[in-house]
C-alpha cells in the first residue's frame, strides 16, 4: 500500500469542486485521473500535492500522511510554465535544489535529461526563445530530474506533434520499468489504456467509475460488434434484436446483450451468403466506457 | 510543520537575488541612477562654488584681481577729498586722477584701451535738497568687468565714509554704524533653531522621506511584478511542489530588499566618491575645511557651524544601524503588500489597476511623514523648532514611520527610547502584515480568474479559513 487517496472533498462557496475521491495505488504503475474538463481533475492532483488543502479526506503516501516537502514527487502541470525571461539551465538547476538536489547531482541529471530529450542546445537559452513542444520537453526534464519516486502528469501529450508524443510515451515507459508511481491525467482515451492499469472517472467532482481497467473491461465482456459486409444486414440485425448505434463506412456498430446475440447475427449472414468483410466482437474501449459513464452520471 | 511552511525561503532568496541583478535592465538602471547621482553630487558641490558661495565659509574670498591701468574720478559733489581718491590705492586700484572734463575723458574711453576707467559722482536734488548720489562708471572698451564694479563699489564705500565723517561721525564709530542685524521670531518655551538649522532640518527629512518612497515605489512594483510573473505563467505551480507558498512570499521579498539595499549603497557610494573627488573645488571642501578650523568659524559660518553640529552631532553607528533595520522593515511592510497584490492578479494586464490601492497607502505614508515637515518650514519665519502632534503621529504610525523616523533619528527629533517603541510598533506591525499576507497569499495564489478586489482579499484574511 503506497499512495492512498481517501474521500477527499473541496468546495469554492456552493460549488463542490471534488466529492469523495479515492483511489488506492498498491504498487508502482500508472494510475489514470480521467474527466471532462472541469470535473475536478486539476482540483484532486493539487489536493494530493498539498497545494489546495480539501475540506476532508486525506492522502497518504507510505502509510503516513502526504506532505509535498518531503516527497520525492515530480509534476508536470497541465498549464506549463517557465520563468520566460531566464536560463533553463538556470532555472533548471533552482527547480532541482528547491528538490534538494545538489549541484553535481543536479548537472549530471539534467545533462542526461538534455541529451536524452534532445534539447542539450537550449540550455542557455531563455525560456522565452523555445517552442511551446520544447518549453513542454523542458518541463519535463523538471519534473524527472530529481529522479521522484512518484510523478504526476498532468495532460503530458497534449499540444506535442506524433514524433515528440512518441518520444514523452517512450520516456513514461521507461520510468515504468523504474518501478515508479506514476499518475496520469489525459483526454488522450488510447494513451491511457497503453499505460494504465488503474483508472478514475471523474464527473462534476465525483466518482463515475474506479478500479483495475482489465477488470472492468472484463467485467463489460465483449459487446461491441463491428460488421461490415456486402450488402444490407440491418433486417438481419432487427431479427437478432440488434440496432445500429454507429454507421460508417468500416461497417455498422452493435450494442450486443451477450457474445450469442452476436454469433446469431453472424450465423444469418452465412446464411444468406452475404460476402462478409469484417466481423469484430470486443470489450468496450476505454473511450466509450468514459462516454458512457459520463452520460449516466449526467443524467442522474 | 512551521519549518515546513518557511523550508526552502533561502533558495528562492538565492535565486531571485542573483536572476535580479543578472538582468540587463538592473545592471543598465543602476549604470545610469549612479551616473546621475554622480553628476547630482558633484553639481551640489561644484556650482554653489562657481556662483561664489563657498568663498564666504572658506574664509579664502580673494579680493578682485583689478585689471585697471588707469581710474578717473569726477567728484561734482565735492565729497570726496584727495586723501579719499589716493585712499583707493590701497584697495589695489592704480593711482585715481581728479577731472572735471567728464564729456572729453567719455569721448576718449572709448576709444582708448582697455583697463581705463572713469568714475562720475553727481548729486540727485529735489527742491534744493539733496535725495541720493549717482556714481557712474565709464570704461574702455574690453576693460575686466569685475574690475569696474570693484571700483565702483569703492568709491561708494569711500563716499559713505566720508558723508558720515562730514556729519560729524566719528572714524572708529563708522564700523559701529555698518554692523548688520538679524531679526527672528521665536516661539516661548520652543527650541531655537537658526536659519540654517532650519533648513537642514527641512531638507534632511525631505530627502530621507522621497528616497524611501522612491524605493518603496520602485521595489514594490517589481516584487508585485514577480509574483504576478511566476503565478501568470504557472511557475509556481512548480515551485508549490517543493516549498510552501510562506517560503516563496519571504525569499522573494528578503532577496528584493537586499538588490534594494545594495543598490542604494551603490549609488550613495557613487554620489559620495564623485562628492569627495570633487571637494577639493567645491563647496564641500570648503565647508569640511570650515568645520575643522575653529578660526575661520566666525560670523555666519559660525551660525552654519552650530546648525551642522546641532542637527548631525549626535550621529554614532548606533544611528546608522537602526536606520538601516528602519529601512529593511519599512521596505519589508510594503514588500509584502505588493506581494500580496501580485498575487491576486491572474493577468499581468490587470497588474497596474490592482497596484492602485498599494500607490495609494504608500502616498499616504509619504504625505504623513511629509506634511509635518512642511510645519517645520515655519521655523524659518519662527526661529522654533517645531514638533506638532501630526509630526509625532507620523513617527509611532507603521504606514508612515518608516518615511519618517529615519530624519528624526538623524536629527536628534526623538530620543533614542521613543525611536526604539517606534521601532518596536513598526516591527510588530510588519510581524503582523506577514502574518496576514501569508494566510491570504496561500488562498489566493492559485487562484484564476477574476481579479480579486480589496474587499475579496480582506475577506479571506479575516473571514473564516
Amino acid at each position: 500500500m503506497s499512495l492512498k487517496v481517501e474521500n477527499i472533498v473541496k468546495t469554492y462557496g456552493n460549488y463542490r469542486a471534488v466529492d469523495g475521491l479515492s483511489f488506492e495505488m498498491k504498487e508502482p504503475g500508472v494510475f489514470a485521473l480521467l474527466g471532462t474538463n472541469g470535473a475536478g481533475k486539476t482540483t484532486s492532483i493539487r489536493i494530493m500535492l498539498g497545494m489546495l488543502s480539501a475540506d476532508s479526506g486525506s492522502v497518504t503516501w507510505h502509510g503516513k500522511k502526504f506532505c509535498t516537502a518531503n516527497e520525492s514527487i515530480g509534476y508536470l502541470a497541465e498549464e506549463r510554465g517557465l520563468y520566460p525571461k531566464y536560463k533553463i539551465m538556470d532555472q533548471l538547476l533552482y527547480f532541482a535544489s528547491l528538490k534538494g538536489m545538489k549541484k553535481p547531482q543536479a548537472m549530471k541529471a539534467l545533462d542526461y535529461w538534455f541529451e536524452r530529450l534532445g534539447v542539450q542546445d537550449y540550455r542557455n537559452m531563455r525560456a522565452e526563445q523555445l517552442s511551446k513542444g520544447n518549453q513542454q520537453k523542458i518541463q519535463l526534464i523538471a519534473a524527472l530530474a530529481p529522479d521522484p519516486e512518484l510523478l504526476i502528469l498532468d495532460e503530458p501529450l497534449s499540444g506535442l506533434d506524433p514524433v515528440n508524443a512518441e518520444l514523452f510515451k517512450s520516456v513514461i515507459r521507461e520510468e515504468i520499468k523504474k518501478n515508479k508511481y506514476v499518475i496520469m491525467s489525459s483526454h488522450q482515451m488510447s494513451t491511457i489504456e497503453e499505460f494504465c492499469r488503474g483508472i478514475v472517472i471523474l464527473n462534476k467532482g465525483k466518482t463515475v467509475l474506479e478500479g483495475d481497467l482489465n477488470e472492468i473491461k472484463k467485467g463489460y465482456g465483449r459487446v461491441k460488434l463491428t460488421v461490415k459486409c456486402e450488402g444490407d444486414i440491418t433486417a438481419l440485425a432487427q431479427e437478432c434484436g440488434l440496432t445500429a448505434t454507429e454507421e460508417t463506412p468500416n461497417g455498422s456498430s452493435y450494442n450486443v446483450q451477450s457474445e450469442q446475440q452476436a454469433h446469431a447475427l453472424l450465423g444469418k449472414i452465412m446464411e444468406q451468403h452475404i460476402p462478409l468483410i469484417k466481423y469484430e466482437l470486443r470489450e468496450p474501449s476505454l473511450n466509450e466506457i468514459f462516454i458512457e459513464k459520463v452520460g449516466e452520471s449526467d443524467e442522474k | 510543520m512551521k519549518n515546513n511552511n518557511t523550508r526552502g525561503w533561502k533558495k528562492v532568496f538565492g535565486f531571485t537575488f542573483i536572476q535580479y541583478v543578472k538582468t540587463k535592465s538592473f545592471i543598465a538602471g543602476t549604470i545610469i541612477i549612479a551616473v546621475i547621482m554622480m553628476l547630482l553630487a558633484s553639481g551640489v558641490n561644484l556650482i554653489p562654488k562657481w556662483l561664489g558661495a563657498g568663498e564666504m565659509i572658506s574664509g579664502t574670498d580673494p579680493e578682485t584681481e583689478i585689471i585697471l591701468n588707469k581710474v578717473y574720478v569726477a567728484d561734482s559733489t565735492g565729497t570726496l577729498t584727495d586723501e579719499d581718491i589716493s585712499g583707493l590705492t590701497a584697495l589695489g586700484f592704480p593711482q585715481p586722477e581728479r577731472s572735471d572734463d567728464v564729456s572729453g575723458l567719455i569721448s576718449r574711453l572709448s576709444d582708448d584701451e582697455a583697463g581705463k576707467v572713469l568714475v562720475t559722482v553727481t548729486a540727485e536734488e529735489a527742491d534744493g535738497a539733496i535725495l541720493g548720489y549717482a556714481v557712474k562708471t565709464y570704461y574702455s572698451p574690453e576693460t575686466d568687468g569685475d574690475s569696474v564694479d570693484a571700483v565702483s563699489s569703492a568709491v561708494v564705500s569711500v563716499m559713505k565714509y566720508r558723508s558720515m565723517l562730514d556729519i560729524g561721525v566719528k572714524p572708529e564709530d563708522f564700523a559701529a554704524t555698518q554692523r548688520y542685524y538679524s531679526t527672528s521670531k521665536i516661539q516661548a518655551g520652543s527650541d531655537e533653531w537658526g536659519v540654517f538649522e532650519s533648513m537642514i532640518n527641512y531638507i534632511v527629512p525631505i530627502v530621507f522621506s522621497l528616497v524611501l518612497f522612491i524605493f518603496v515605489f520602485a521595489y514594490g512594483q517589481t516584487v508585485a511584478q514577480a509574483i504576478a510573473t511566476e503565478k501568470t505563467s504557472r511557475v509556481m505551480e512548480l515551485l508549490l511542489t517543493s516549498v510552501r507558498p510562506l517560503a516563496v512570499v519571504i525569499g522573494k521579498v528578503l532577496a528584493m530588499c537586499l538588490v534594494s539595499i545594495m543598490q542604494f549603497l551603490v549609488l550613495l557610494l557613487a554620489g559620495g566618491a564623485a562628492f569627495a573627488a570633487t571637494a577639493p573645488f567645491g563647496i564641500g571642501g570648503d565647508i569640511m575645511k570650515m568645520m575643522q578650523d575653529p578660526a575661520l568659524q566666525t560670523g555666519q559660518n559660525a551660525e552654519i557651524a552650530q546648525a551642522l553640529n546641532n542637527s548631525f552631532g549626535t550621529l554614532s553607528p548606533l544611528t546608522f544601524i537602526l536606520i538601516l533595520v528602519i529601512f529593511i522593515l519599512g521596505f519589508m511592510l510594503f514588500a509584502l503588500i505588493a506581494a500580496l497584490v501580485g498575487a491576486s492578479v491572474s493577468r499581468m494586464e490587470d497588474l497596474a489597476q490592482a497596484m492602485q490601492p498599494y500607490s495609494l497607502l504608500g502616498v499616504l505614508g509619504f504625505y504623513l511623514a511629509y506634511f509635518p515637515i512642511m510645519f517645520t518650514a515655519e521655523s524659518f519665519d519662527t526661529g522654533a523648532a517645531s514638533s506638532n502632534g501630526m509630526q509625532m503621529f507620523s513617527y509611532f504610525f507603521p504606514i508612515s514611520s518608516p518615511f519618517s523616523l529615519p530624519s528624526a533619528l538623524l536629527l536628534g527629533t526623538l530620543s533614542l527610547p521613543q525611536v526604539l517603541i517606534a521601532i518596536i510598533v513598526l516591527a510588530a506591525f510588519v510581524a503582523l502584515i506577514a502574518v496576514i499576507v501569508a494566510r491570504v497569499y496561500e488562498m489566493i495564489i492559485l487562484h484564476n480568474g477574476s481579479r480579486l478586489k480589496v474587499k475579496d482579499i480582506l475577506t479571506l484574511a479575516f473571514g473564516k479559513k
